[in-house]
């Protein structure tokens, strides 16, 4: 037993002394190992957090809410209401601010404030959750903005700047600190919210803690003090797990993806490992060593190494998650008002799960070599012509594998009903593409072998030499594409969703001037305005509970010009019906139809003071961005059916006089709204955008990091190339070729499977495009939007491809010239 | 004079606060204390031969930085079980300034609500700002006083708060007690100015000793009738201490022969007890106490459980010696139950007594500092 645990051990030395003699292969099996595992773990860490914030969504800055108290108006909680509350013994009700502020730089920021010290028991007492001067910094003027650091840094902040708004009003000095929950949101106390930003009323009261028949008499209670008061369950923390199940998925996806572009690295670091150590493997054969103790040895430096490799890639993965939370934090706020917690904790399940999941993965990269090296006979070892056969035999296998893999993504395309099985198809369509990819190398290698003419020796040598390469170059190429095609079909979508969001928010927001204000009395404003007013809008709406979600309700103006030019997805022929105020029909949005199910000229109930009313829907208007239910009424409709609508704010279209702008401030003014009430219709549009190019900014970076993974690949691939091949080069040096057409002849195929593989990348992306914006996109957001294919970010793919492949190259080629003198003194030897 | 209150409540702004003078102080910045010890500018002080004003004085004072109504009761039911009830309303000025009102306001509101009951010692603690309403003293439409912090309540007849109600809870235990008493305010120190230090510094403090208090306890959903003597105190101040004082222990005791005495045990760095008193007879005449004219001396230590989560007990005087020489009369003063920690943010012992000696009473003992 234990001379063989000492053979095994002396096996394992000698395969592993080999990482010792090239630590630049070491090295990058290890980057390999660790980017491609890295990514997915921190997509994983980010999952868990965000969920795990999910669960702390029954809670607001760190005290329970099991019920909010809100105005049915939306108008907010007077002081007085809330005191009252206090004074009548509801001790766990706690006052809340929430606005959404533009600066004057037309950034946007969110803003929370409390009263600290009425948070309940264990909050309040809490000091530990305060800065340095802490709570009497916060209350006393000039007061403190607390700033999470990654949002202080995205407006530029030190502690002790003022941020100010577009009403003039500048925010407190800023102190870079973060409170349980802040998410982020500015935090500030309410008292010094309210005075700094001159509002009187609260955004809602927050319960801590409400049960039994405490429900009922808290209702009584609110009913006596203020009918418009109501008491609404929090929901959202089954609401937020609902909502944002669909981002989950894509994040998982794709951050997959990248394990898999992470996994072709592995595949092809432990083939070359293998390969360049066939001869140590070979001479341990002849020794005696037998076959299962090799492959033993083999299976123990394989633990090794993804033991090594997954400690690593954990690690960044934790330091990647973090650095890559902010733009998921930034997304979940922006589409689902989720707030994600800055403070990440590593969870001990997520370690263990990607400990699992990747050593599956490596283990599974690892066992087809390891077949292939097992199934060898000694003599087939020595035997490199086979290799060739063998290349273009597994080409041939690959070529049928992608086909039945295209085959079986074309039969489940047409059963797709779930965001898992997109992503199924989509993986299939990935890798039968990259499945194609060699096969399609060689074929244009040897066609163009078949043009050249018979004097074009160099160039026949090249595409012979491609050929010849390609065994050992594929995995990397492969890689490439998968990369290629995740940019080119992201890009895509992302910039159709652009297009296709600028293209509705100009029609959308038609008015010059938008009002939001609770202090605004619309009627007077409207009463008398001036020749400075051309048209107006007034909306109203609620929230309401349908299908188990919140559902927005909107009373919309059926006679202004931006509801008569309403874009809508799909309409029946009683559309006309909506405009002239038939009240049994509603115009819904697309996600009703494509989340809730519902179609055209269908019927939903909606929840009425306690019973509900038909509607039937004759039309579907697209909502980008608005992760809820919502219908459309005429505004009338809507006071009606539920008096407790509030205003939902107010558009105005100015005349062309150039003071209009001006004189229409001054109504607005004398007509009770504050500065900061009212934005201009073109920095909505840009606070939109920008708010979608943040959402958006993630994929962006996971892109550019799957693309550094395949980037890496390809470096480690052409190293390992040229540190098999050098010599054949030795001997070709020898020969009389030149170092310029060892370029040609080297760096010319690589050229063309680089080409090939960028034009393939194109119709893939495109397919990719196509199935996320059409299917995947429906199925997670309920959002439609045609496909806007743009040759140019393929175009820039093109010329990052070129610089990553000629930087490789570069590299790889300094690494064959420094090398070739010991090279050829080895040639020397051998020959001598 | 309760500084036990004092400190809790600066200690409990300070706590929230974090530490103001942090900055400016770097060799002891975490002693609260400095802020008790700093000089009050900007604040009125309080100083000798102010004369104290009714009913005027029995509402709040925000120009001062710190002020409380505080009441202790020793009840019992019909069989015999006995209660104490402790209810305290802190106000602290949180800078100097006339307040602005509002969500700016400069004041602060605290509160404490305990009793001892036959399952033992129960307390709540509560916070709020001042200038919304919440809480604070003033007089309702009706023109009755009216001390209050969310439901909290201590509501006067009239102007004052004696006769009056106080309406609170502990948890899930309802208080509610109505008083009357027969005999006048009384003052403490020199007409109402009550020096805490040899340096000068001191309050302006008075009391009602004798509450004739009926009322009913809730517990579990049952009623229960209590009576017995209540002592209600009032104080204000700004800057209390001196640098040297570091803990205290005040009785209030009333006697069954009608008579009372309040007493003070400041404990000093480097020197003897700072000791003062008010001895009032049973027609409710004071007399103050100064130095020689009392002697306290703790008898008896007993461990306390503290509510530690180590489970660690603090040794804390649990009986006492007082002795006025010039009546050549001494009492032992005992802790009913040595469960009277409040492990507030600032934490404290507080609870009901019994002396035996010269005579018999009940009364309320306060520790802080230990």
């Amino acid at each position: 037993m234990k001379t063989a645990f000492n053979r095994l051990l002396r096996v394992v030395i000698t395969l592993l002394s080999h990482y010792r003699r090239h630590p630049l292969q070491t090295a990058f099996l290890l980057t390999g190992l660790v980017t491609g595992v890295a990514l997915w773990s921190a997509v994983q860490v980010i999952n868990a957090h965000a969920r795990a914030s999910y669960a702390e969504a029954d809670q607001v800055l760190g005290a329970q809410a099991s019920h909010w108290v809100r105005s049915r108006s939306g108008e907010g909680v007077s002081v007085d209401d809330y005191v009252q509350l206090r004074r009548l013994g509801w001790r766990s009700v706690y006052p809340i601010l929430e606005q959404r502020l533009t600066t004057i730089d037309q950034g946007v920021v969110n803003l929370i404030a409390t009263d600290l010290i009425v948070l309940p028991a264990g909050e309040a007492s809490n000091s530990t959750g305060l800065p340095e001067g802490g709570w009497m910094r916060l209350v006393t003027p000039p007061f403190e903005a607390w700033f999470p650091n990654s949002l202080a840094q995205q407006f530029g902040l030190e502690e002790g700047d003022r941020l100010t708004l577009n009403s003039g009003r500048q925010l407190p000095p800023a102190r870079i600190f973060s409170r349980e929950q802040q998410g982020l949101r500015v935090f500030m106390d309410i008292g010094a919210a309210l005075t700094v930003l001159d509002q009187s009323r609260l955004s809602y009261l927050v319960v801590s803690d409400l049960s039994g028949n405490a429900v009922a008499d808290l209702r009584a209670d609110l009913s006596l003090l203020n009918p418009q008061l109501t008491l609404v369950a929090n929901q959202q923390r089954l609401d937020l797990t609902e909502l944002t199940q669909s981002l989950h998925t894509q994040l998982a996806a794709m951050s997959l993806l990248s394990f898999a572009v992470g996994l072709f690295i592995v595949f092809n670091a432990v083939r070359f490992s293998l390969a360049s150590r066939r001869h140590t493997l070979t001479t341990l054969r002849e020794l005696g060593v037998s076959h299962r103790l090799l492959l033993a040895a083999i299976a123990l430096e394989t633990l090794v190494m993804s033991l090594v490799g997954t400690a690593g890639g954990l690690g960044l993965g934790y330091l990647l998650s973090q650095l890559l939370l902010p733009s998921v934090a930034a997304t979940l706020q922006n589409l689902y008002g989720a707030v994600l917690d800055y403070n990440l904790l590593l969870q001990p399940v997520t370690l263990v799960q990607a400990w699992l999941l990747t050593s599956a993965g490596l283990i599974l990269a690892l066992a087809w070599p390891l077949w292939r090296q097992a199934r060898q006979s000694i003599q087939a070892q020595r035997d490199e012509p086979a290799q060739w056969q063998q290349d273009a035999k597994a080409r041939t296998r690959m070529l049928w594998g992608s086909l039945l893999l295209a085959l079986l993504a074309f039969g489940l395309y047409f059963q797709l009903n779930s965001i898992a099985m997109g992503f199924v198809v989509l993986a299939l369509i990935l890798f039968a593409g990259a499945g194609l990819l060699p096969w399609t190398v060689a074929l244009v290698l040897r066609a163009i072998q078949r043009v050249l003419p018979a004097s074009a020796w160099r160039l026949n040598w090249a595409c012979g030499d491609g050929l010849a390469q390609l065994g050992t170059l594929r995995t990397a190429l492969m890689a490439l594409l998968l990369a290629l095609t995740a940019n080119f079909g992201v890009d895509s979508l992302v910039d159709s969703f652009r297009t296709s969001l600028s293209d509705w928010l100009q029609q959308r927001l038609a008015a010059d001037l938008f009002v939001q204000s609770d202090t605004l009395d619309i009627d007077a404003l409207l009463a008398e305005p001036g020749d400075w007013l051309i048209e107006s809008h007034r909306r109203n709406g609620l929230t309401v509970r349908w299908q188990n979600r919140p559902t927005q309700i909107r009373g919309l103006n059926t006679e202004t010009s931006d509801t008569l030019a309403l874009p809508l997805a799909a309409a029946t022929d009683r559309v006309s019906d909506w405009f002239s105020g038939n009240p049994d029909v509603i115009f819904a949005n697309e996600q009703v139809r494509y989340l809730a199910g519902i179609e055209l000229g269908d019927t939903v109930q909606l929840p009425v003071q306690g019973q509900s009313v038909a509607f039937k829907i004759v039309g579907f208007y697209h909502d980008y961005g608005n992760p809820t239910y919502q219908f459309y009424l005429p505004y009338e409709r809507v006071a009606n059916l539920w008096p407790q609508a509030g205003e939902q704010g107010l558009g105005l279209w100015l005349s062309d006089d150039g003071d209009a702008l001006a004189r229409a401030e001054t109504a607005l003014v004398g007509a009770g709204a504050r500065p900061g009430d009212w934005t201009r219709r073109e920095d909505i549009l840009a606070i939109s955008l920008r708010v979608f190019d943040r959402t958006f900014a993630l994929t962006a970076a996971i892109n550019a990091l799957t693309f550094t993974v395949a980037g890496i690949a390809l470096l480690a691939s052409l190293l390992a190339i040229h540190q098999q091949r050098l010599p054949s080069y030795a001997h070709w040096r020898s020969l009389g070729v030149s170092g310029r057409e060892w370029l040609l002849i080297v760096g010319l195929p690589l050229g063309i499977g680089l080409l090939v593989t960028w034009l393939l990348s194109i119709p893939l992306g495109t397919l990719l495009a196509g199935l996320l914006i059409y299917d995947l996109n429906v199925l997670s957001f309920g959002w439609t939007m045609p496909l806007i294919w743009r040759f140019e970010p393929a175009l820039t793919l093109f010329w990052l491809t070129l610089g990553v492949a000629g930087f490789t190259f570069t590299v790889s080629a300094i690494q064959v010239r420094l090398r070739l003198p010991q090279a050829l003194k080895h040639l020397g030897e051998d020959t001598a | 004079m309760r500084y036990q209150a004092l400190i809790t409540a600066v200690l409990a702004m300070l706590s929230l606060a974090g530490l103001t003078q942090a900055e400016n102080d770097n060799t002891d910045s975490g002693n609260a204390l400095d802020v008790m010890r700093a000089s009050g500018e900007g604040y009125r002080t309080a100083q000798p031969g102010q004369p104290i004003r009714f009913p005027q004085d029995h509402l709040a004072h925000p120009d001062y930085r710190i002020e409380w109504w505080y009441l202790t009761a020793n009840l019992t039911d019909a069989e015999g079980q006995s209660y104490g009830v402790h209810w305290t309303l802190f106000r602290t000025a949180l800078r100097p300034g006339a307040d602005p009102e509002g969500w700016t306001s400069n004041q602060m509101w605290m509160a404490h609500s305990a009793i001892h009951t036959s399952t033992g010692h129960h307390y709540e603690e509560r916070f709020a700002r001042g200038g919304i309403g919440q809480a604070g003293v003033g007089l309702t439409d009706a023109g009755q006083f009216d001390a209050w912090l969310d439901d909290w309540q201590l509501l006067g007849t009239a102007d004052a708060p004696v006769p009056g109600r106080l309406v609170t809870t502990v948890g899930d235990i309802t208080i509610q007690l109505d008083w009357q008493a027969d005999l006048p305010w009384v003052l403490h120190g020199d007409n109402g100015f009550s020096q805490k230090s040899g340096q000068g510094q001191g309050s302006y403090y008075y009391s009602q000793p004798r509450l004739q208090i009926t009322g009913e306890v809730v517990i579990d959903g049952t009623p229960v009738a209590v009576s017995g003597d209540g002592w209600l105190d009032r104080e204000w101040s700004s800057q209390p201490l001196a640098a040297d004082q570091q803990g205290w222990d005040w009785f209030s005791l009333q006697f069954n022969d009608g008579t009372s005495l309040m007493a003070f045990h400041l404990r000093q760095d480097n020197a003897a007890p700072y000791v003062r008193g008010t001895w009032i007879d049973a027609r409710g005449q004071a007399r103050a106490l100064d130095e020689g004219d009392l002697v306290i001396e703790p008898v008896e230590w007993g461990d306390v459980d503290v509510g530690a989560d180590d489970g660690s007990r603090k040794s804390l005087p649990l009986q006492w010696s007082i002795e006025l020489p010039g009546q050549n009369a001494r009492w032992s003063i005992r802790a009913q139950t040595a469960d009277s920690w409040l492990a507030t943010l600032v934490p404290y012992w507080e609870g009901p007594v019994t002396a035996e000696g010269h005579s018999t009473g009940v009364g309320y003992l306060e520790m802080t500092g230990y």
